[in-house]
């Protein structure tokens, strides 16, 4: 069984004692027939109603509000089983008002998202870069500067074909990189996870 | 068209927070990160021109805003329909690059999903998977 089979399960109370009813609350059998019809198709192009882009408000016990760009208000229930990333894989308690956020789950008939998975803070940049600094990229994203910090033990480089290293010695200026980081709110700085990069 | 063998990755457009704030809405003005859509290398000619995939071996058919592709990661399985919102990746700037996991691999960035799109069908934080795409 996999994550969303048994998230999707235990919200609708068949869940064998992973996630229980009691950590998402009780379900009527409106959540119930709302999170069936929310597997429907979903068409190419449309909006994806298990899907949340957004920046966090406030935050309650296990359940998350959010804004989200188009200024829509949603919010997130996160059980044992949401799988949570923030730069690394972490925990709830690391979840910050501020904070932006991608979530993945299961629509319930409260419009509630039941996530199975939050990327905190998660971007994903092609970039020039404009230069290297002790310790970051200066990067060049869209014409916008963005500092890009090495955290060691965390941040790591793939060249290529190779396996990730955390030697970032082989990044160049003036060649264009892929990052995958974590923003740090309201700044135009990140903490790299990956760097990937042509040499 | 015949089932074609590279790399996807994923790339954020329309309204947003942090440094995607700026991306705007795509070369077809519709795309948004929380939609099931794509970009694709060969929209138009001015698109080709800049995305490349000639350079690193790929021949890419032509294929206009709203063109449904499905794409299948190839380390599970799952596979996704969505539609073209956008040009690109920029293929040539990473010719030859790899991904794998375990035997399976593929070669070269030919498809790039929204978040939405990418999240149902693996993890943001791998960042690139092999994929197959028809």
């Amino acid at each position: 069984m996999d994550r969303r089979k048994l998230l999707t399960s235990a919200v609708l109370g068949g869940a064998a004692g992973i996630v229980g009813a009691t950590a998402l609350g009780s379900l009527s059998p409106e959540d119930v027939f709302a999170a069936e019809g929310a597997t429907a198709k979903i068409n190419p192009g449309d909006p994806d109603p298990n899907f949340i882009e957004g920046r966090i408000t406030g935050i309650t016990d296990t359940v998350l509000f959010v804004t989200s760009s188009d200024g829509s208000l949603h919010s997130i229930r996160v059980t044992g089983g949401t799988s949570i990333w923030k730069l690394n894989p972490t925990t709830f308690d690391e979840v910050k008002v501020g904070d932006g956020l991608y979530a993945r789950g299961l629509r319930l008939a409260d419009g509630t998202l039941a996530a199975d998975s939050l990327w905190v803070n998660i971007v994903n940049l092609n970039a020039h870069v404009d230069s290297i600094g002790r310790g970051s990229l200066n990067l060049d994203h869209h014409g916008q500067r963005v500092v890009a910090h090495v955290e060691n033990g965390r941040s790591a480089a793939v060249y290529n074909n190779t396996p990730a290293v955390s030697d970032m010695s082989m990044l160049e200026a003036g060649k264009h990189v892929k990052v995958i980081g974590a923003w740090h709110p309201d700044t135009n700085e990140i903490t790299i996870s990956t760097v990937y990069a042509a040499v | 068209m015949a089932a074609l063998y590279g790399e996807v990755s994923w790339f954020c457009c329309g309204n947003s927070w942090g440094p995607c704030g700026t991306v705007g809405h795509g070369a077809c003005g519709t795309c948004n990160s929380g939609s099931r859509q794509h970009a694709w290398p060969n929209t138009s000619d001015a698109c080709l021109a800049i995305t490349r995939p000639d350079r690193c071996g790929e021949s890419l058919l032509r294929r206009g805003c709203g063109h449904v592709h499905t794409t299948t990661n190839r380390c599970n399985g799952k596979a996704i329909a969505t539609s073209i919102a956008d040009c690109g990746p920029q293929t040539d700037l990473f010719c030859g690059e790899r991904t794998c996991c375990g035997s399976v691999c593929g070669s070269n960035r030919v498809i790039d999903l929204t978040p939405s799109a990418y999240s149902a069908i693996g993890s943001l934080s791998t960042g690139l998977l092999p994929a197959m795409v028809t």
